[in-house]
């Protein structure tokens, strides 16, 4: 399944574009591994955009390909109105990035790492000093900024990077994994810097996680992958919404694959009812009373449904329904 | 747009790299005392202790030739790859360490990363190099130079240890791992020193060993060193070509090691290119 753009675009000179558009990407890496499989979506100016999904799906060679680190093998895609391929320094002339592993300089302390990124970025020294010290302020690095990044813990050296990728004052900051291997709170932490980052800098964020919960708090739009396709695009609540605002799991004693296909055969719904282990789980839009009866009915004819809840929909849930299989299942868990 | 971003200025539009990346690569070499002594002891001790007891042991090889000289000076073509060579782990931390992808998304052409660092083991090569001629001049070395012939030492030297980076860009990158590089060290580091007449000449080699000898870089930079510093007789380049004056017999050294830089970078840059862009 793929998610297809209407109209394909570039940048046309002189008008302002999107600051990102990926247009019928591929890549195919040596060996024959194809990565991603004909993608295409943009990002708005000043937009929280993330890139959801599992490992594998495609996430990290789409970022590559963004932050110039990856050659596409097909399609195109532009950054800042600079095409990836053609102009690449002029693309990295226009972004910050934040990588998943830390790539921290260890050789030398939190401010050093800050200064040799302005030299290596090109900015002037007075304002390169100014403005890595109203970063470390704002990461709240500053007591420890002179200290060897090898003593920081993984927050400070997250935040750090973080400062680092808006050092250059980028138009686009591309953030890969950036609450990956942190416990909750720096977690949290990191959520609210970004979200800081995004009304107080203005920048258009581009960042991809495999914690679609989180996402669904922070992004304005998704675009979700799997397995180098896209298969859902658009804001968390648009497309919650098309799967519906809840979800009935019902618990199964017994066989839920059967189950699943029984149900699925009963109720004729739109979305067809989804297995998680001994779950099956039903996307309720607004006929709730209806399935709760027909529901009652089937449990009655003896399907072994021993338990049922409601919940909330999340952006999990419209993964695995778009995918057939549920997101923790791909992610091994 | 906060504080943060206001007044907020490039310097220029270039694309610039080499100069930060190269204090970088200096900062890194220098960056602790056991470092730095680790770069000073081996010519200290070379030209202090064990030329003079090479001397004592096995001077007088050749009429009118200083061997405490002759071998002090060799060192050069020991010295400058090793540490070339031994600079490729740093090739391996950054990239393994992950610094290097912060560059690789710098608004720099690429190819000024592995030319930084070359530089930057270069320059600490010159400052070995200084160190082993005015140790040896203090110890009583018999140098013979012109401003001439400085020349070559100059183009022996630079050529001897970018040529050696350039191999050892390529081999870090293509090996990857620190544990499959370290063999590599003393393999390309030292070994061809044995060969080369860095501490005997050509001339007590096996024909077959010798002949292998005349196609290597460091045989022909040890040649133009001798030159620069002792003079004609000494350098061994009479031996190299067998044809032509002194001067010619040099220019042709010094074109020999500039086709293997040549070619050792274009390596590099072919192998950098391949395992930085997928």
């Amino acid at each position: 399944m793929s998610v297809e753009i209407a109209a394909r675009r570039v940048p046309l000179p002189g008008v302002a574009a999107p600051p990102v558009i990926v247009d019928g990407m591929h890549k195919i890496y040596p060996g024959g591994v194809e990565a991603v499989r004909g993608i295409s979506f943009e990002v708005a100016d000043g937009e929280i955009f993330g890139l959801l999904g599992p490992n594998g799906a495609g996430k990290t060679t789409t970022f590559g390909v963004l932050t110039t680190l990856v050659e596409p093998t097909r399609g195109r895609a532009f950054v800042a109105g600079h095409d990836v391929v053609a102009f690449p320094l002029g693309v990295r002339r226009a972004i910050g990035v934040a990588f998943q592993d830390s790539v921290l300089d260890n050789e030398f302390s939190g401010r050093e790492n800050l200064r040799l990124h302005a030299r290596l970025w090109n900015l002037a020294r007075r304002d390169a000093e100014q403005r890595i010290d109203a970063l470390l302020a704002l990461m709240d690095l500053d007591q420890r900024a002179d200290d060897n990044v090898r003593t920081y813990s993984g927050g400070m050296r997250r935040r750090l990077e973080l400062g680092r990728a808006l050092l250059a004052n980028p138009r686009v900051l591309f953030l890969d994994e950036p609450t990956v291997g942190l416990d909750p709170s720096v977690r949290d932490e990191i959520w609210a810097l970004v979200r800081q980052l995004q009304r107080e800098e203005g920048v258009t964020i581009v960042l991809s996680t495999h914690y679609l919960e989180e996402a669904e708090d922070v992004c304005d739009r998704v675009a979700i992958m799997n397995r180098g396709e896209l298969v859902a695009l658009g804001s968390p609540a648009e497309l919650i919404e098309t799967l519906g605002a809840e979800l009935v799991e019902l618990q199964i004693d017994g066989d839920p694959t059967a189950a699943a296909r029984e149900l699925g055969i009963t109720l004729q719904r739109a979305s067809p009812p989804l297995v998680r282990r001994d779950l099956v789980s039903i996307a309720v839009s607004d006929d709730a009373a209806d399935l709760a009866r027909q529901i009652a009915a089937i449990r009655s004819d003896g399907l072994g449904i021993i338990g049922s809840t409601l919940r909330r929909t999340s952006l999990a849930d419209v993964f695995a329904h778009r995918t057939g299989r549920p997101l923790d299942e791909e992610l091994g868990r | 747009m906060t504080a943060i971003a206001a007044n907020f200025h490039r310097s220029s539009q270039r694309p610039t790299g080499l100069v930060p990346l190269y204090g970088r690569r200096l900062r890194v070499a220098t960056k602790t005392v056991p470092g730095i002594i680790g770069q000073l002891i081996t010519p200290v001790l070379w030209v202090l202790i064990v030329a003079p007891a090479l001397a004592d042991a096995l001077g007088d090889f050749a009429p009118g030739v200083d061997y405490y000289t002759y071998a002090a000076i060799g060192q050069i073509v020991l010295l400058v790859p090793f540490t070339s060579m031994f600079a490729g782990i740093n090739v391996i931390v950054d990239k393994d360490f992950g610094v290097l992808r912060d560059f690789l998304v710098a608004p720099i052409r690429r190819r000024t990363i592995p030319l930084a660092n070359a530089l930057g083991v270069l320059t600490v090569s010159w400052v070995q190099v200084v160190i082993i001629i005015g140790l040896a001049a203090a110890n009583g070395a018999e140098l013979d130079t012109s401003a001439s012939r400085v020349v070559f030492l100059f183009g022996a030297v630079s050529l001897l240890g970018l040529g050696t980076y350039g191999l050892a860009e390529a081999l870090a990158y293509r090996v990857g791992r620190q544990e499959a590089y370290g063999p590599l060290i003393p393999a390309i580091g030292v070994t061809p020193f044995m060969l080369c007449g860095g501490i005997y000449p050509l001339a007590v080699l096996p024909t077959g060993v010798r002949w292998l000898a005349y196609f290597l870089p460091w045989t022909h930079a040890v040649a133009l060193v001798r030159y620069a510093l002792m003079g004609t007789a000494e350098s061994g380049l009479a031996q190299i070509w067998g044809f032509g004056a002194a001067p010619v017999q040099a220019t042709l050294s010094l074109a020999a090691l500039a086709l293997f830089t040549a070619l050792a970078w274009r390596l590099a840059l072919r192998v950098f290119r391949r395992a930085t862009t997928s």
